[in-house]
C-alpha cells in the first residue's frame, strides 16, 4: 500500500510559512486525502502571507532551517483582499536582497496553493525537500552563529602594525 | 585621473542663505533655521539650529556640508523645537529625504520653508575637511547626482553649478559583487558585517529610521540578537535594508557615519535599482503618497512564485 520509504543520510528541515485560508487548508486536504509526502516540512500558520515579515525567513535560517517555503492564496483570492499582493511585492524585493547578500535562492520557494490544491501542496513540498536535500545542510548561517566577536587578541598583521604605531 | 571641481558657487550660495535666513528670522516667518555652521577643524562644518537673525550671519555652505539635515525634522529627534515653521537648508539629496518624509506624513510641506542649496558636490568622509574638492575626494553619492539645482524649494539661490563628472563608484562596486558567485558574495558581506559594533549610528542618522521602537530593540520576541556578533549583525543590516527599500533617499549618511567603514549604501543603492527595475520607482522630489512596497498592481511580476 505504501511504497518503501528511502533511507537518507540528510533530512533537511523545511519551514513553511503558510496562510490559514488557502495553503493551510490545501495542506489539510492533502492530509485527509492521505497523500504521501516528505515529513521534513514544519508548517507555521499565518492569517495571511501579507503578515509574513521577511525577518521570519532570516530567523528560520538562523534557527537551523535548511529550506523555507512561503505559500498563500492565489492573487485575487486573498481572504483579506490584498494581503498577498503586498506580500508578492515584499518578497520580490527581499529575494533580490538575499541574492545580493549571497544566500542561495534555491533554498527559498514561494508558491500560491489554494484550499483545493492538495496535490499542488504535495508537489511543491516534495520538490523543495528534494532540492534542498541535494544542496545539503545550510552551513552559512550555522557558521555565522559560531563565529565569535573579536576576542581582543592581536592576531593579524594589520592589527599588529596598528598596535606598534601607538 | 582626478578632475578639479569648480567650487566658486559656494560663497555665492553662502551669501544667499545668510540673507534669506536673516530675513526669515527677523520677520518672524520661521522660529528656527536648520543649517550648517563652521566646526572646529579647519574647513569642517556642523549642523546647527539657529533661532535669531544675528546668528544667520554665521551660516555657511561649503564642500564639508555633507550632513543630511532632514533627520532633525523627524519625530525621532525630540530635541528639535517643533513650534512654528522651521526653515531648513537642503541639497538635492536632502530634498529627496524631505519629499519622502512628506509622503509618509511625517512632515507637512506648509510647516517647513526649504532653502535649496545648489551644490557642486561635497567631500567624502575619508577626505580631510580642508582638502580640495576633486572627483577623487568627492563623496560617492555626488557622482550619482543628476540634480545639482534642487527642485521644489521655497527659496533657491540662482547660482550656476556643474555636476562632478566621473564614473559611479556604487555602480562599479555593485557590478563587481553581482559578478561574484553567491559564496563569494556571502564571504564579502560576512567580513563586512563582522566589523559592525552595533553602534546604530546608521540608524540614528537616517531620516527614515524614526520608529518609536526599533525592531532590533524588541526582545519579546527578539528577532535580532543584540550582541555585536556576526549573526546578529547580518540580521540587523538585512532588516534595515529591507525596511528602507522603497524609502531610502540615497543621502549615504549611513555610510558616512559608520565608524567601521561598512559600505552600507551599497545595499540601499542595490535595492533602489531593483525597485526601479521591478516597479519603476525612484526616490524623487515630489512626495509620493504610496511607496512601491505600500502599493501593488494586479499584474506585478510573479515569475518567482510557483
Amino acid at each position: 500500500m505504501h511504497p518503501e520509504k528511502a533511507k537518507h543520510d540528510f533530512e533537511p528541515k523545511i519551514i513553511a510559512f503558510v496562510c490559514t485560508w488557502c495553503t493551510y487548508a490545501g495542506a489539510d486536504l492533502a492530509g485527509t486525502s492521505r497523500m504521501q509526502y516528505p515529513a521534513n516540512v514544519r508548517v507555521l500558520k499565518f492569517p495571511c502571507t501579507g503578515r509574513i515579515d521577511p525577518a521570519f525567513i532570516l530567523k528560520a535560517f538562523q534557527q537551523g532551517a535548511d529550506g523555507v517555503l512561503i505559500s498563500g492564496c492565489h492573487p485575487g483570492d486573498c481572504h483579506y483582499i490584498s494581503g498577498n499582493f503586498h506580500a508578492r511585492r515584499r518578497f520580490a524585493a527581499f529575494r533580490k536582497l538575499l541574492e545580493f547578500i549571497g544566500v542561495d535562492l534555491s533554498r527559498i520557494q514561494f508558491s500560491w496553493v489554494s484550499a483545493a490544491e492538495g496535490g499542488k501542496w504535495v508537489e511543491v513540498v516534495t520538490d523543495l525537500t528534494e532540492r534542498v536535500r541535494s544542496l545539503g545542510p545550510m552551513q552559512e548561517f550555522r557558521e555565522l552563529a559560531l563565529e565569535e566577536q573579536w576576542s581582543g587578541a592581536i592576531n593579524t598583521p594589520e592589527l599588529q602594525e596598528i598596535y606598534d604605531q601607538i | 585621473m582626478s578632475n578639479h571641481i569648480d567650487t566658486s558657487a559656494y560663497s555665492a550660495v553662502t551669501a544667499a542663505i545668510r540673507s534669506e535666513a536673516a530675513r526669515l528670522l527677523a520677520g518672524g516667518e520661521v522660529s528656527a533655521v536648520i543649517g550648517y555652521l563652521p566646526a572646529r577643524r579647519k574647513g569642517s562644518a556642523q549642523p546647527a539650529i539657529i533661532t535669531s537673525a544675528d546668528q544667520a550671519a554665521e551660516l555657511i555652505f561649503s564642500p564639508a556640508c555633507v550632513n543630511n539635515l532632514a533627520v532633525y525634522l523627524t519625530k525621532a529627534k525630540k530635541e528639535v523645537p517643533k513650534s512654528g515653521r522651521i526653515a531648513i537648508t537642503a541639497k538635492s539629496c536632502d530634498m529627496r529625504a524631505l519629499a519622502g518624509l512628506i509622503g509618509e506624513s511625517q512632515l507637512q510641506r506648509s510647516d517647513i520653508h526649504i532653502i535649496g542649496l545648489p551644490c557642486p558636490g561635497v567631500l567624502s568622509s575619508v577626505a580631510d575637511p580642508s582638502a580640495l574638492l576633486t572627483t577623487d575626494t568627492v563623496a560617492s553619492k555626488c557622482l550619482e547626482c543628476e540634480f545639482n539645482l534642487p527642485q521644489g524649494a521655497d527659496f533657491t539661490p540662482v547660482v550656476n553649478v556643474t555636476a562632478p563628472r566621473g564614473p559611479s563608484r556604487y555602480a562599479a562596486e555593485i557590478a563587481r559583487l553581482e559578478a561574484m558567485t553567491p559564496a563569494e558574495r556571502w564571504s564579502f558581506w560576512k567580513a563586512q558585517f563582522s566589523k559592525c559594533i552595533r553602534c546604530y549610528a546608521c540608524r540614528q542618522v537616517c531620516p527614515f529610521c524614526y520608529c518609536e521602537q526599533c525592531m532590533c530593540d524588541r526582545n519579546r520576541p527578539q528577532m535580532v540578537e543584540t550582541t555585536p556578533r556576526p549573526a546578529g549583525n547580518l540580521a540587523w543590516h538585512i532588516i534595515r535594508a529591507i525596511h528602507l527599500s522603497g524609502r531610502c533617499a540615497g543621502c549615504a549618511e549611513c555610510e558616512r557615519v559608520c565608524p567601521m567603514d561598512i559600505p552600507l549604501n551599497l545595499l540601499n543603492r542595490k535595492m533602489a535599482r531593483e525597485l526601479k527595475e521591478l516597479y519603476d520607482y525612484e526616490a524623487g522630489f515630489e512626495p509620493q503618497e504610496k511607496g512601491p512596497l505600500n502599493s501593488y498592481l494586479e499584474k506585478d511580476d510573479q515569475s518567482f512564485i510557483k
